[in-house]
């Protein structure tokens, strides 16, 4: 019996052993053959419109298969990545960042990977404002852009021709959401609404004015929102009757027939974007060109404003996007984020502004 | 008790000298790891809060006090002060304190009577109770949102039963929207203090009845048969039998309730609003959020822990002194 089962069992390993040395032999090759890529997108709707869309169509291009990696945001994104690029092991190759935190992550250095610009040329349809460089070269480049929108429930309000009528207590007393971040753009708001726009921005004394204007909003705020889906519930529960949010998701939220209108005031809504950015410990940085070279083709910026809601990087007239579709996904004029002030004068800036919260 | 020091005794008496030498390396292991896990997270915040930041950027290791002489003073001392800190740290003492004592005084007359059931009610309601703690703070804190909804919760039954046109009609509803419990259109329970302190208070409710429980239990019913015998009516009682005997479990319960409660983030975040939100808030906002301020948040942290220290040894101070 005991002299069996030795048998046995030796068979059977060098059996495992010949299969597995015949795998090795015949399976190199044919993972060689298959490249693959792991990007990072916001979880949620977002990236599944990614899983569904859009990398579907980059592996049909070029043959490089996508594994999809869930960012929670930006700003938490570029710790974790900081943390593992530290251990020597990152989740993405590629990541989405937006143009605050690539600053920020060029500033901390040696998270970065360059890109080569004459593996996309592609990026050539952006505006140069989207590619951008520091010391070490293109770091990140545009992927999509998106709109903080004025948001109003059409059933109470009527669509207001300026923001400054969100400062009118007789009409929004205690029924307006914004957002609780001091770099989530409402001081652009009010600094392009009342000011010089950016310019105040950059100066300590034209911050605490803008944070002063700021602050007399405050009677009107029921809710002062830090994560998208308070804002969307108490859009939907009627908790609220205007506010700031996502251009994009309000329009998905009306076109599911819930009371919500997205408007572009006189001063406009501020456009932020994001980037892709590899990691300075990626070994992926061809297929990363690649797909960077794919997502700034103008096909595919229409691909995304048609499937996710984005706003296209590339001029309108590049893509085949109809007027109805442009104007769900963007719109005129954009007020442009003061980033640099933002990083500057960071500890300042959240502390003047967490001040006029508090009401310290 | 006894049963407890004769099995040692039974254990450790026949060789005294060997069993000492084999308790002792997997008591040093245990010993080494427990201090290692609870030890080095500790020690690792407490390096960081003395780290600088860069502006724009992350952190880098440091010694200098400005993250603690930020949290007492502002970033901007001596130019300007500000309390905004001392003032987040008064908030997470406030709701604590509130909703420990909303919780115990709730909780108590209910685990008095719950002991006076049967055996098999008693139990029932305790595995009810133990069951709700699965219940994670973001459910509970979901479900209460829901609930204080305009459209879906307490606002809505208001405006149905015709509550809130009477509160109009009568004056009611001005003072509601002076103490910012309404807008123009119907009351509102989100965001407000009222709202915190009840979702906190119900969060540690089932840990106050499990807490209560054994001592109520106890409880000695010949005193109680004692005293009514002698003509003392239920609230003298509760006066001057159950309150005594039931001093000191009350006030560990309230002790640990309040610090479990100084570290609640997902209610104050949803229900409080940014004038009066809490230290803990502020110190995933640092480390999390958009400033990388790790120091700062570390610094935060250690002066929130010193402030549950010092009332855990208050308290420690306060039963050993009533002790018997």
């Amino acid at each position: 019996m005991t002299k069996m089962n030795r048998r046995t069992l030796l068979k059977s390993a060098s059996g495992i052993a010949g299969v597995a040395a015949a795998s090795s032999v015949l399976g190199t090759p044919l993972i060689a053959q298959t490249r693959s890529l792991k990007i990072g997108s916001y979880g949620g709707y977002f990236e599944n419109s990614f899983k569904e869309f859009v990398y579907p169509a980059f592996t049909e291009a070029t043959g490089i298969t996508v594994e999809s990696v869930t960012q929670p945001n930006s700003t938490d994104w570029l710790v974790s990545m900081q943390q593992a690029t530290a251990a020597g092991n990152v989740p993405a190759d590629l990541s989405l960042y937006a143009r605050d935190t690539l600053i920020k992550a060029s500033r901390i250095g040696g998270l970065l990977a360059p890109l080569d610009p004459k593996k996309m040329p592609a990026t050539s349809n952006l505006d140069g404002y989207f590619v951008f460089e520091d010391t070490t070269g293109a770091i990140g480049v545009g992927a999509m852009s998106w709109f903080t929108a004025m948001v109003i429930n059409p059933d109470e309000v009527d669509a207001p021709e300026s923001w400054a009528e969100f400062w009118d207590s007789s009409k929004f007393e205690a029924s307006l959401g914004l957002s609780k971040n001091y770099n989530s753009h409402f001081l652009d708001i009010v600094a392009a609404t009342f000011f010089d726009g950016e310019a105040t921005l950059l100066e300590k004394d034209g911050v605490v004015s803008v944070i002063e204007k700021a602050a007399e909003i405050k009677p009107n705020v029921a809710l002062w929102w830090s994560a998208e889906s308070q804002m969307e519930q108490s859009m939907k529960n009627g908790d609220i009757i205007g506010g700031q949010y996502y251009l994009d998701v309000a329009n998905l939220m009306a076109l599911d027939g819930f009371a919500i209108q997205p408007v572009f005031p006189k001063e406009g809504n501020p456009q932020d974007y994001g980037s892709w950015c590899l990691s300075a410990i990626s070994e992926k940085a061809d297929e990363a060109a690649e797909f960077i070279n794919f997502s700034s083709d103008p096909a595919t910026q229409a691909l995304m404003s048609r499937k996710i809601g984005t706003a296209p990087l590339v001029d309108k007239s590049k893509t085949d996007l109809t007027d109805d579709e442009f104007a769900f996904v963007s719109g005129t004029p954009s007020i442009k984020p003061a980033y640099e002030a933002y990083l500057d004068n960071e500890t300042f800036i959240k502390e003047t502004w967490e001040k006029m919260l508090a009401g310290a | 008790m006894t049963l407890v020091s004769d099995t040692q005794a039974a254990v450790v008496h026949p060789k005294p000298q060997s069993a000492r030498f084999t308790v002792s390396v997997p008591a040093v292991v245990l010993w080494t790891v427990i201090l290692f896990l609870c030890l080095t997270p500790f020690l690792l915040v407490l390096a960081i809060s003395f780290g600088q930041k860069i502006e724009g950027a992350s952190w880098e290791w440091a010694f200098t006090f400005a993250n603690y002489e930020r949290v007492f003073v502002g970033a901007n001392w001596p130019e300007e002060f500000t309390a905004l800190y001392l003032q987040r740290l008064y908030y997470s003492l406030f709701y604590a304190v509130i909703a420990a004592l909303l919780a115990i005084l709730t909780a108590f007359p209910f685990t008095y009577l719950m002991t006076r059931l049967s055996r098999r009610a008693q139990s029932a309601w305790l595995v009810f109770i133990l069951s709700s703690l699965s219940l994670s703070e973001v459910f509970i804190v979901m479900g209460w949102d829901v609930l204080l909804s305009n459209r879906s919760g307490l606002p809505m039954v208001f405006k149905e039963t015709g509550l809130t046109d009477w509160l109009k009609a009568n004056g009611y509803f001005e003072t509601m929207r002076e103490w910012g419990l309404a807008n123009p259109r119907n009351v509102k329970f989100k965001t407000s203090v009222f709202a915190t302190v009840l979702t906190m208070a119900y969060l540690v409710w089932p840990y106050a009845v499990i807490l209560l429980y054994p001592p109520l239990s106890r409880l000695d019913r010949s005193m109680i048969e004692a005293s009514q015998t002698m003509g003392a009516g239920p609230w003298t009682v509760m006066r001057t039998v159950i309150l005594p005997t039931m001093r000191l479990p009350l006030l560990g319960a309230t002790l640990l309730l309040f610090v479990f409660l100084l570290g609640v983030y997902v209610a104050v975040t949803v229900f409080a609003e940014p004038a009066k939100q809490t230290m803990a808030v502020s110190v995933y906002e640092a480390v999390r959020g958009n400033t990388l301020n790790a120091p700062f948040g570390s610094a935060q942290a250690v002066v929130l822990l010193c402030t549950a220290a010092i009332f855990l040894v208050a308290g420690q101070w306060i039963s050993r002194k009533s002790a018997p």
